[in-house]
């Protein structure tokens, strides 16, 4: 029973409680009538299998969730809603994607509001359309559990509090809820793509990350950055298999076999990519799936890397987004096409608070300064890399390549 | 739901021909928000220079000159409107003017059962 259903837990929780959420407007009922559902689950289930689970979770949810507010209201005194009727066999023989209706675009657009902190909507976002238990997500970002799950609540109690709306924005708030939604889904990818081996500290849900975002690329079929940001997730994914080598060191992306990568998935991809290009001028989303098709094209290890078409695809992306992390990966194509001194130059120029904690400066520059013979500076980099924990992976890398100087 | 907008910016940022051209756009946003049929009540403040505070020390209430507490922005004016929910707060706060270091703080009130 608990097999079965954490098969449907995994696969159908976003759909039901953002169902239950669009219908209640209220997430922590929700997610509450949603988990008394699958405690109910495991008694019932263990007599007898329902046809469809999903469909069956949903209905006694729904019924869990009518039962509080009816609950509520009487020690309110207010008017009581009428009371439900129990769903009849041929409800119940419906399937469940004609039972639930699919309103996880709302919900994402709810978890992923610009007025909830960063961090918060990509856990929240995690937690409830996704799916992933609270210690998942905290793995996944370094936090203790408790802390992790007080940031839910405190998330949770603002969308309830502040007004958060239950609805996909209007036309002209369409561009900043988006572009929240976006980030929202690259802070949570960054933590799944983090975790080279997917058996590491993190939380290895990469598969969730390819699902949600060719759903919301299927829902917003005419939003090209949403479509190229799975098509990104999908390029990313496709290489993971060449990440890290037999000792478990990572493999840097000029290095990796490209007859390890998932050729199925990258065409995936391609496909996805064609179709976002289709639809206007490339913006930044586009262009770093540019970036990653281009890497994607190499047949083999001896086929010359196009650190060329790299170097054009991000001056185009620093014309769009100037920050420090689109200039340092700028950094690394430009020491390939015009030298390790200029793009060391480049590296110096940066200026951002928090960069001395950023761990891909340090390791860029480290490589930079020993290309040009620096080798007392470059042990240095390489030690305050180091030093900020780099994930085992990165960190035997980190150390062969000093061990080089 | 009732929102509060309260506006900070840097009172001394502003001379006084920008000032009165701020108190008149500010003034139309007001007009606009009372012909949406979300309007409550609004105003810009006096300088903080004007505020007194009635402060509780161990116990005591005092009454002192000035804010209280120096900060680098001040509370310069409020817009309370009643709208369906927090995106339209957003939206007729986004209209207030503001020069371009100014803060709108939007504050849910809390519903208190009629009397």
């Amino acid at each position: 029973v608990t097999a079965a259903l954490d098969l449907v837990f995994r696969a159908a929780s976003g759909r039901i409680i953002a169902a239950l959420a669009a219908r209640f407007r209220n997430l922590d009922l929700a997610e509450e009538a949603f988990g008394e559902a699958c405690a109910r689950a495991v008694t019932a289930w263990a007599e007898e299998q329902p046809r469809d689970p999903a469909a069956w979770l949903y209905r006694v949810a729904e019924r869990a969730a009518l039962d509080q507010i009816r609950r509520a209201a009487t020690r309110a005194t207010a008017d009581l809603p009428p009371p439900e009727p129990e769903p009849d066999a041929e409800e119940l023989l419906m399937a469940d994607d004609r039972l639930i209706p699919d309103e996880r675009l709302r919900l994402i657009f709810i978890c992923c509001h610009p007025a909830i902190h960063a961090d918060a909507r990509a856990a929240l976002t995690l937690r409830l359309v996704c799916g992933l238990s609270t210690g998942e997500i905290a793995r996944a970002f370094l936090v203790a559990e408790p802390t992790l799950a007080q940031r839910l609540v405190r998330a949770k109690r603002k969308i309830a509090n502040a007004g958060i709306p239950f609805e996909v924005p209007g036309p002209d708030a369409w561009g900043e809820r988006l572009d929240a939604v976006l980030a929202t889904l690259e802070v949570a990818y960054a933590h799944a793509h983090a975790d080279g081996g997917g058996t590491g500290r993190h939380a290895g849900y990469a598969a969730e990350m390819l699902d949600i975002t060719a759903t919301l690329a299927r829902m917003l079929p005419r939003e090209p950055e949403v479509i190229a940001l799975a098509a990104t997730v999908r390029f990313a994914e496709a290489r993971r298999p060449a990440r890290i080598d037999a000792t478990g060191m990572m493999v840097p992306l000029a290095e990796q076999d490209p007859a390890l990568w998932n050729s199925a998935l990258i065409g995936e991809a391609r496909t996805m990519l064609a179709q976002a290009l289709q639809l206007g001028p490339p913006a930044v989303r586009a262009l770093q799936a540019l970036s990653h098709a281009e890497w994607c094209l190499r047949a083999s290890r001896t086929a010359p890397p196009p650190w060329a078409s790299i170097l054009t695809i991000y001056d185009a992306l620093l014309a769009l987004r100037d920050d420090a992390v689109i200039r340092l990966n700028r950094a690394v194509a430009l020491a390939e096409v015009r030298g390790a001194g200029e793009a060391l130059e480049a590296v110096d120029a940066l200026d951002l608070p928090g960069l001395a904690d950023f761990l891909p400066y340090h390791a860029v520059r480290a490589d930079l300064l020993a290309r040009l013979g620096l080798s007392t500076a470059a042990r240095e980099a390489y030690d305050a890399a180091l030093r900020l924990g780099p994930e085992r992976a990165e960190r035997l890398w980190l150390e062969a390549r000093r061990a080089r100087l | 739901m009732k929102y509060m907008l309260l506006v900070y910016a840097d009172e001394n940022a502003l001379n006084d021909a920008e000032r009165a051209d701020c108190y008149r756009k500010s003034s139309l946003v007001a007009e606009e928000i009372h012909a949406s049929g979300n309007y409550i009540a609004a105003s810009p403040l006096q300088p903080t220079s004007t505020a007194s505070s009635v402060k509780v020390r161990n116990g005591r209430r005092l009454v002192t000159d000035g804010p209280f507490a120096e900060t680098r922005e001040q509370l310069g004016g409020f817009y309370l409107v009643d709208v369906p929910d927090l995106d339209a707060a957003i939206a007729i706060a986004k209209k207030v003017p503001l020069r371009f270091d100014g803060a709108i703080e939007i504050r849910p009130l809390i519903a208190m059962p009629a009397r």
